[in-house]
């Protein structure tokens, strides 16, 4: 009978013990990795229990964000969004699944936003040189104008092809493709099993799960009128995707003026009047091409399209005064600068 | 009378003592692992993905990071970091200046700055 409340005793203590090591040792952790893609950084961070699981599902995240950077790249010889702009006005191309869906996407963004997010607008935006401070005279703008227009970009799902009506014309993916991108990524991520992951395409960012800690992933949105670190406002994704517009991620200031990359495609300029918009949404091809569409179309307009579709957004108008959807209000805290 | 109540009930005195210093090793391993840990954050930069450097943010230098276009220059001051000197056309990654927290990116010379193991007020990414 001693021996065996000795051995009972024994057991009980053992279990107490592993039951505390496990809670301090076992269980998930954040695996993350990084890759220069898509002519940027993208970093992903996955929550599993297993290193080689968790490599191996990162690994094939980056495998397909190159395959898609190889057919989106505006300025790759070799892309099919070449092949189509070399095409326009001569006759359809046939493309990929993934470069139909991204112009379907495109398109779509169009439609939602009245024309703010174009991506046809590429044949105004290739004229600015953000590095040798060159942007286009009011001819070449006036000029380009003319071929500004999503309605002239013909889809053919069936034949899987893709025309620009006229000659000339030009289109860049740029402001939907890294959105595009984390969506691809978090649908392989899922389909490896992965519970719980964050995909940062740049500032295109998707998140889903939870991290070990229990705790939703947190954004930080980043100051427009500070370092590249410092952050104003941080917001917590729960299955949801984020991205930001700035008027500081390409430009350069002549004669006073701010010349940006975020083109207006009415006007053929930078779009004046906000400084930085972020929007949260479902899916980060939306957030991705919104918040670009949102910058171009001001704080009341933009506001008013972000709460029609059900999303939400952070604006800040050049004046440096917040503007929030009512869904965000209790979502986002505010960072004080400390330094 | 339930299995754990029974159990207790019955563990002797000596496996009481057992258990405690038990717990008493597992408490104090956390204490230690936070004591012999680095308690500063570090500069960890990579080029191509790949880390080149380990460097403690409390001790100040100056590294040459080899890069595909060249040689990007590090400096590590005063608790801080920056690109000193970038051979990529831009300089965006100059420009950006000091950093304490967070993140410098050279996409032409593939150099990624960072600070890891500091607070970087608990976001996992940044937007923008």
């Amino acid at each position: 009978m001693n021996h065996m409340k000795s051995v009972r005793s024994w057991i009980f203590s053992l279990f107490l013990l592993s039951v505390l090591v496990s809670c301090r040792w076992g269980g998930d952790k954040v695996y993350r990795e990084s890759d220069f893609l898509l002519d940027t950084v993208v970093t992903v961070s996955v929550v599993s229990g297993s290193a080689g699981r968790a490599g191996q599902a990162i690994e094939k995240v980056f495998r397909e964000l190159k395959r898609l950077g190889g057919l989106l790249n505006f300025y790759s010889s070799k892309s099919e969004i070449r092949e189509i702009n070399e095409n326009a006005g001569v006759k359809p191309v046939r493309v990929s699944g993934d470069t139909l869906r991204v112009i379907q996407r495109a398109i779509e963004a169009a439609e939602e936003t009245n024309g703010a997010f174009d991506i046809t607008v590429g044949v105004i935006t290739h004229l600015y040189d953000f590095r040798k401070k060159i942007h286009p005279s009011a001819d070449a703008v006036r000029a380009g104008l003319a071929l500004v227009d999503y309605r002239d970009i013909e889809v053919d799902p069936g034949r899987m092809t893709v025309f620009l009506r006229k000659k000339g014309m030009m289109i860049d993916p740029g402001g939907i493709t890294k959105g595009y991108a984390a969506d691809r990524a978090v649908s392989i991520l899922k389909k490896e099993g992965i519970r719980a992951a964050l995909v940062a395409v740049a500032g295109d960012i998707r998140g889903y799960g939870l991290k070990p800690d229990g705790k939703p992933w947190r954004v930080g949105i980043r100051n427009p009128r500070g370092a590249g670190d410092d952050i104003f406002a941080a917001v917590e994704l729960r299955d949801q995707a984020i991205s930001t517009s700035g008027d500081y991620e390409r430009f350069f200031i002549e004669g006073g003026v701010r010349y940006h990359h975020l083109i207006d495609p009415k006007t053929g300029y930078p779009a004046r009047g906000v400084i930085s918009t972020t929007v949260i949404a479902p899916l980060a091809v939306k957030t991705d091409s919104l918040a670009t569409a949102v910058f171009i179309s001001g704080v009341a307009r933009g506001m008013k399209i972000i709460e029609g579709l059900g999303y939400n957004a952070i604006m800040i108008d050049s004046g440096g005064v917040r503007h929030l959807t009512e869904g965000i209000r209790d979502r986002v805290e505010f960072i004080k600068k400390d330094n | 009378m339930s299995l754990l109540k029974k159990t207790i009930k019955e563990t002797s005195h000596l496996n009481w003592i057992l258990l405690v210093f038990l717990l008493f090793f597992y408490l104090t391993g956390f204490i230690f692992v936070g004591r012999l840990m680095p308690a500063g954050e570090t500069v960890i930069v990579e080029v191509n993905g790949k880390t080149v450097y380990k460097l403690a943010l409390s001790e100040d230098r100056i590294v040459d990071v080899k890069g595909p276009i060249g040689v990007t220059k590090v400096e590590v001051k005063d608790g801080r970091v920056r690109v000193l000197y970038s051979p990529c056309p831009e300089k965006i990654c100059m420009k950006q200046g000091w950093i304490r927290r967070g993140v410098i990116i050279c996409v032409p010379n593939r150099v990624v700055v960072s600070i890891k193991g500091g607070k970087v007020r608990g976001v996992d990414a940044i937007t923008g």
